[in-house]
């Protein structure tokens, strides 16, 4: 059993790509695209294919470069929108383009990974929610870093007390995107999922459409506690982002 | 009665061309073998330095690499690495993580020694010294054969390994605490065994000795 396991083991130690942002970010495949910016981000895409996570279970493809450069602009506009001190507290440093993103068999716009401050970026996700799905996944990486200061039950406690939240946010099948007409508590389909996903809904379009918001809390009295919820909560991080 | 045969000219050339053959390929056998033939050997006697107590010699397979040590950028963390290295403790230590041609890893000194190589556990030794905090440079440049201090995933886990890059990696620069460079011996570096492919090295070539050039 022993040489099995030691078997198993030299055949999975050398089966780990290696080179030095492996080392780094645990990511194989990788290389850099832009390393100096203002806010001190660092962006890598992907040269090849890659597999990580628990059972391998997240995958993504290389980058076209030509695919890349036309979509960069729009990237770095809404990244630059976070300073530098607020990327460091909310541990982000890495993000990394890839196409075609899966978790487990599901598309997915992002994947935010605090433990190795780094946010993998699919550049093919729906142009209409691509802005916006970049802001939803830093959410995530803020509540993932202050998960004390975004507590969802206090969040939750604003919705009516006959609704109830999936039990995770591919368990249901509330997946739309879209802005709702008459929002009743939440902004898009999505929203309805968990509370985390409900927060970060709002969170993006807090950056990418602060008027709208601000137009339909003035109608709709739970989004407006949500929408307080998180610009109170944000500020405890950072007074300058929203 | 036995003829003698003589051989007939084509033959001769046969014969002369095989024992050429066979000279050619018991050469270069050795040749070959000896990875170390070609690198050039530091003679520590003929050295001199400006800050002597600031140099270190680790010795491996094919000879002496000297590193000067940098306390002026990461007071702490080169103070640790004279402490291991006056004792000792990276006498041993086996390169276990090695990238062809980009960086090279040891200093696990529970489970990364020669004579004591754990696998299962390899990169999670420590030293009993404690763990340090990061003295990040966002001015220190990861170029060929810098010295770097390894951690964890997160900061402020600094211990006893180390690595010294064989290119520049500007990816590095302000996320690894650096504790000098390498002055001589970098090609020496260079013929580290390597994982092929893979970042754990089986069978990995070791540090001989690692010691102050003081106290040499």
């Amino acid at each position: 059993m022993k040489i099995l396991i030691l078997f198993f083991l030299i055949f999975h130690i050398y089966h780990v790509n290696a080179d030095e942002i492996y080392n780094l970010i645990k990511i194989p495949n990788l290389e850099i695209y832009k390393l100096k910016n203002d806010n001190n981000i660092r962006y890598l895409s992907a040269k090849g294919n890659f597999k990580i996570g628990v059972n391998k279970n997240i995958t993504c493809e290389k980058v076209d470069l030509d695919n890349l450069n036309s979509k960069f602009s729009v990237i770095e506009k809404n990244i630059n929108l976070y300073n530098s001190d607020f990327l460091n507290k909310i541990k982000l440093k890495y993000i990394v383009f890839c196409e075609n993103l899966f978790i487990s068999g599901i598309n997915t716009g992002g994947i935010p990974d605090n433990k190795n401050r780094t946010l993998i970026l699919d550049i093919n996700f729906n142009k209409k929610y691509f802005e916006r799905m970049i802001h939803h996944e830093v959410f995530h990486m803020i509540q993932n870093s202050h998960s004390n200061v975004f507590d969802e039950n206090k969040f939750s406690s604003f919705n009516k007390s006959s609704f109830n939240y999936a039990k995770c946010s591919t368990c249901s099948d509330k997946l739309n995107l879209d802005l709702y007409e008459n929002t009743n508590g939440f902004l898009t389909e999505y929203s309805k999922s968990i509370p985390s996903e409900d927060m970060a809904e709002i969170f993006s379009f807090l950056m990418t459409d602060k008027e709208t918001i601000e137009d339909r809390i003035s109608s709709d009295k739970i989004l407006n506690n949500k929408v307080n919820f998180i610009k109170l909560n944000l500020a405890k991080i950072d007074k300058n982002i929203l | 009665m036995i003829k003698t045969i003589k051989a007939s000219k084509s033959e001769k050339i046969l014969f002369i061309f095989l024992i050429c053959l066979s000279i050619f390929a018991f050469t270069s056998f050795f040749l070959l073998k000896n990875k170390c033939l070609f690198v050039e050997k530091n003679n520590l006697s003929k050295l001199k330095f400006n800050k002597p107590n600031n140099i270190a010699v680790m010795n491996v397979e094919c000879g002496n690499v000297i590193i000067e040590l940098y306390p002026d950028i990461s007071p702490k963390a080169v103070e640790r690495f004279k402490i291991l290295i006056e004792q000792k403790m990276y006498d041993g230590s086996a390169f276990y993580k090695v990238s062809e041609n980009t960086f090279v890893q040891a200093g696990d000194i529970e489970y990364g020694n020669i004579n004591n190589l754990d696998y299962s556990k390899i990169g999670s030794g420590k030293s009993g010294l404690g763990l340090l905090k990061s003295e990040l440079s966002n001015d220190f440049k990861f170029t060929e054969g810098s010295v770097g201090f390894a951690r964890a995933t997160e900061f402020d886990t600094e211990d006893s390994e180390f690595f010294i890059t064989l290119k520049e990696i500007p990816i590095y620069q302000g996320e690894y605490t650096p504790i000098g460079k390498v002055v001589y011996g970098l090609d020496i570096l260079t013929k580290i065994k390597t994982g092929n492919k893979a970042i754990y090295v089986l069978r990995p070539d070791y540090i001989k000795t690692f010691r102050m050039f003081n106290s040499n």
